[in-house]
Order: structure tokens, then C-alpha cells, then sequence
């Protein structure tokens, strides 16, 4: 076995994987726990309780199938302990990949290239991912509970203002509107990113646009190395269509024959058929 | 208010409850929220000392500033966009779990019909984190169980024949992942899709510069998806 491969796919790895995973297992427990006890004592029926338990059980399972068929796209790659982490916790495989590609360019390598790769920049590039996808960690940390009391208090702190400018007491309505930048800045931003109930906030759309970008780099440099003055390489470009074809069966038979189920597994079944496609082809030439 | 929810408690005891129960999950979800964080930015420098190498700073900053330019704007997006949906507790969950789009908002969603609750009231809440953290624990069981099975497949996996395969996962995933969001958004994506083609077909230097060329093409989609939006045409 390649070195690198080994490296990466060590007991010990599997290991502080197994140790990380069984802290968010008993954290998830816990929550679970306590709602469930909460639910009870506000007067939830726990038969309610007990069958949101079941559903939630049975509507994840085939989800979590293609997240699996993810760990297996990747772990060729990166090893299947770093991608068996890094798809049960925070991410997600098309973020994973990508930053995965992007570290990997960071530290002076072509790609995601297995001939490429050493366990010096499978570090680095771990480090990339791992921080790179904490942004809504911290947001929870620092920012959830401003957030939470804000959405739920809203209409409260602006009768407060209304208030005070009416009985013109001038401090009163300086103290209310300085009450804390961060509450305010979070305040103005949601209003513009915030789901609406009626219509889709631009929030919807820019992470949209974000990935629409994102793609639209990829899929030009694959046209570039495609053509002679970038090398002539086809087989990225060749990949991309066989990939985005597969994805457009999905989107027929999700949209059109409302096949619906197939939704979970459209992505990772398309790039396994896409990098089986890759592996026929290089047989045959 | 939920179908299933009995009269027996008072509004206001409901409220007080409620709020003391929040509070504490606030506690419970920061520390571990951070006790998680310092667990997996360690594990990479754990690998590196067995290995007797460390993470490469200056990589390591290359590699994030493209990363950070992205995903985090995303990141904030996501959080004031999904927190209301998944409430205290479901947030804290969903964040460090991962797959929040693709698995927790459905199953939150799913939830919520089943037990008829509005978001916002303190049954949601309760629904939406059991919802979060049984998914979660779902999730986690079945990709370790597929993990046992494919440990025993490495070999077969790594041969050689299957290199172009793993080679070629990110064309993959672009090819995808491009068509999907090309369609939902096939105005944002004509303009960046044919001058990002254009750009690597001319300069052909640019082709190996894929993280530098995300940030001029995100830019320009983004820039284009506000003009629409704000013209109302999309």
C-alpha cells in the first residue's frame, strides 16, 4: 500500500475519530434527553414525542446512506478516517471536497491528486477543512442566544424606543438606541437575509449565486485544459458531463415523475457513476 | 400550538419553564460547542506529531484565505437563515453536525408537521432539537456501521485501476453540483460560467489557479444575483 494511504488510514487515526464522535453522540443524547423531559413537562403528549423519535429515525436513514457513499468518494483521497469524521461532523460533501481541492492548491500541490499528496499537506489541508467550516460554529457560540432573545423580543425593544422618544426623556432614547452594536448589527442583517414566510429573502439567493460562482470557476477550468494550449486533457471535462448528465436524470425524474426519494442521493450517485465513467474510460484509451 | 400539547400548564409557567430550559441549553450547547472545536482543530497536529510533521502555516493560510472568503459569508448566511427554523437547541446540534440544508432542515421540517407545531413556540423548540439530535445519532450510526464494512474494502479500493476514479472526484462533484445550480439559477450562471471558460481557455495560466479564480467568479454571480433580485427577475 502507498504510504501516504497508510498514513492516513492508521488504527490510531480510526481511533481519536471513534473518541470525537462518541463526545457529539452523548451530546446529541443529552439534548434529546432533556427536550424530551421538557416536552413532558410543559404538557407535550409523549406520544407525540415518541413519534417525532421515530420519524426523525426513519426520514435520516436513506440520507444517511449517500452521506456513506460521500465517505467512500472520498476516503480514496484523503483516507477513510478524515472522511468519515469530516461527513458525520460539521460538513458536508460538497463543501468537504472543495476545501479539500482549495488547501491542496494552498500548499503548492496541482489538486486533489493522490500521485501528489504526502501526509504533510494532508495536515494542512485537514486544518483547512476543519476550520474553514467552523464560521456557523462560532455564530452559535457568540451569537445565538443575542439572536434567539432578539427574534423572540423584537417588537419589545422597538415599543421601548417609541416610549421614550414620546416622553422625550433624551437619555432614555440614547440608551435604548445604543443598546449593544452587535444586537443591532444582527438585527439589520437578518432583516435582509432572514427567510420571510411569504417571500424568498436574498439570503436565499446569494448562497445560490455563492455556489453558482463557485461552479462556474471549476467547470471553466476543466473547458481550459480540455482545449490544446491547457493541455488537451480531457478527462476533467469528460468527468463534469458525465456527472452533470447523471444529475440530469435525477432532476427529470425529481421534478418531472416526482421520484422524490432519489433527491437524497442524486449528488453521490452521480459522481460514482461520473468516476466509474473515469475508470472505463482510462481502460480503454 | 401543537395538537398534542394538553391544557395543564399554565401559559406562564409555561413561559418561565421554558425560558429557564433555553438558558440552560444556551450553557450546555457553548460548552460543548467549544469543547468539540478545540477536539478537531487538534486532531490534524495530532496526526502531524505521529507522523513528525506539522500543518504548513503559509499553506495553511493560502488555503483559508479563499476558504474564509467563501464559506463564511455562507456560514452567516446560514446561521440567521436556519436558526429560527431550528431553534435553540436544533441550532447548536444541527452546526456541529453538519448537513444542516441537505438533512436537518427536511427532518426539522418533517417534525413539525408531524407534531403540528408553529416555529417560534417552545413545542417547536422541543420538537425541532429531539428531531436534530435523532437524525444525528441516526446519521452517525449508519455511516460508522458502513465504516466497518469498508475497512476490509481498502485494499480493493486502493488498486490502481481505481485511481483515475478518486482522481477525478472533484470534476465530479462540480459536473453535479454545477448542473444543479445551474439550473435552478440559469440567469446568475450564464455570464461567470462563459467568462471563467473564456479566462482559462486564453490564459491559460489560470487553469491551475482554480481557489483564486473562485473569488472573482463568486463575486461576479453574487453582484449579478442582487441586480436581479433587486429588479425583481428571479
Amino acid at each position: 500500500m502507498n504510504s501516504y494511504l497508510s498514513s492516513v488510514n492508521a488504527g490510531y487515526f480510526y481511533g481519536i475519530v471513534a473518541v470525537v464522535l462518541t463526545f457529539i453522540m452523548a451530546m446529541c443524547l443529552v439534548f434529546c434527553v432533556k427536550s424530551y423531559r421538557a416536552g413532558v413537562a410543559i404538557g407535550m403528549e409523549e406520544k407525540a414525542l415518541k413519534k417525532v423519535i421515530t420519524s426523525s429515525m426513519t426520514f435520516t436513514l436513506l440520507p444517511s446512506i449517500s452521506i456513506l457513499l460521500g465517505v467512500i468518494a472520498l476516503s480514496g483521497t484523503l483516507g477513510v478516517p478524515l472522511s468519515w469524521l469530516r461527513l458525520s461532523v460539521i460538513g458536508a460533501l460538497q463543501y468537504e471536497l472543495n476545501v479539500a481541492d482549495i488547501a491542496a492548491q494552498g500548499v503548492g500541490l496541482s489538486g486533489l491528486n493522490l500521485a501528489e499528496l504526502n501526509i504533510g499537506a494532508f495536515v494542512t489541508i485537514a486544518l483547512v477543512m476543519t476550520i474553514g467550516i467552523l464560521g456557523g460554529v462560532v455564530c452559535c457560540i457568540f451569537f445565538l442566544k443575542k439572536y434567539m432573545n432578539k427574534l423572540q423580543g423584537k417588537g419589545k425593544k422597538e415599543k421601548q424606543v417609541e416610549e421614550a422618544k414620546q416622553v422625550k426623556q433624551v437619555k432614555q432614547v440614547k440608551q435604548a438606541e445604543q443598546d449593544d452594536f452587535i444586537e443591532d448589527f444582527i438585527d439589520d442583517i437578518s432583516d435582509d437575509f432572514s427567510a420571510d414566510e411569504k417571500d424568498r429573502s436574498f439570503g436565499t439567493y446569494a448562497t445560490t449565486a455563492m455556489f453558482v460562482g463557485l461552479c462556474a470557476a471549476y467547470i471553466g477550468s476543466y473547458v481550459g485544459k480540455a482545449m490544446p494550449s491547457g493541455g488537451a486533457d480531457l478527462m476533467p471535462l469528460f468527468v463534469a458531463g458525465v456527472a452533470a448528465l447523471c444529475m440530469a436524470v435525477f432532476e427529470f425524474l425529481i421534478q418531472k415523475k416526482n421520484y422524490l426519494v432519489l433527491e437524497n442521493f442524486s449528488l453521490a450517485a452521480s459522481m460514482l457513476v461520473a468516476m466509474t465513467a473515469a475508470v472505463l474510460v482510462n481502460m480503454v484509451m | 400550538m401543537s395538537n398534542y400539547t394538553n391544557n395543564s400548564v399554565s401559559e406562564k409557567e409555561k413561559k418561565e419553564f421554558f425560558e429557564e430550559f433555553n438558558n440552560g441549553l444556551h450553557r450546555i450547547g457553548r460548552f460543548t460547542l467549544i469543547a468539540a472545536m478545540i477536539m478537531l482543530i487538534s486532531i490534524p497536529f495530532i496526526v502531524g506529531a505521529v507522523n513528525g510533521v506539522m500543518p504548513s502555516m503559509s499553506g495553511f493560510l493560502r488555503g483559508f484565505a479563499t476558504v474564509g472568503l467563501i464559506y463564511i459569508p455562507v456560514a452567516i448566511v446560514e446561521f440567521l437563515v436556519y436558526t429560527p427554523m431550528l431553534g435553540v437547541g436544533g441550532s447548536y446540534l444541527s452546526f456541529i453536525t453538519g448537513n444542516v440544508t441537505n438533512m436537518k432542515i427536511p427532518c426539522v421540517m418533517n417534525a413539525k408537521d408531524i407534531a403540528k407545531t408553529e416555529p417560534g413556540t417552545p413545542e417547536h423548540e422541543i420538537v425541532s432539537t429531539i428531531s436534530v439530535a435523532v437524525s444525528a445519532i441516526t446519521t452517525t450510526l449508519v455511516i460508522i456501521a458502513g465504516v466497518i464494512m469498508l475497512v476490509p474494502l481498502q485494499p480493493v479500493l486502493q488498486a490502481e485501476a481505481l485511481l483515475p476514479a478518486f482522481n477525478n472526484v472533484v470534476p465530479a462533484l462540480f459536473g453535479a453540483l454545477g448542473l444543479k445550480y445551474f439550473l435552478q439559477s440559469p440567469k446568475i450562471a450564464v455570464v461567470p460560467l462563459a467568462l471563467m471558460s473564456l479566462l482559462c481557455i486564453f490564459v491559460p495560466a489560470a487553469i491551475s489557479q482554480t481557489s483564486l479564480l473562485l473569488i472573482p467568479s463568486g463575486g461576479l454571480a453574487l453582484a449579478i444575483g442582487y441586480v436581479l433580485f433587486k429588479k425583481g427577475k428571479l
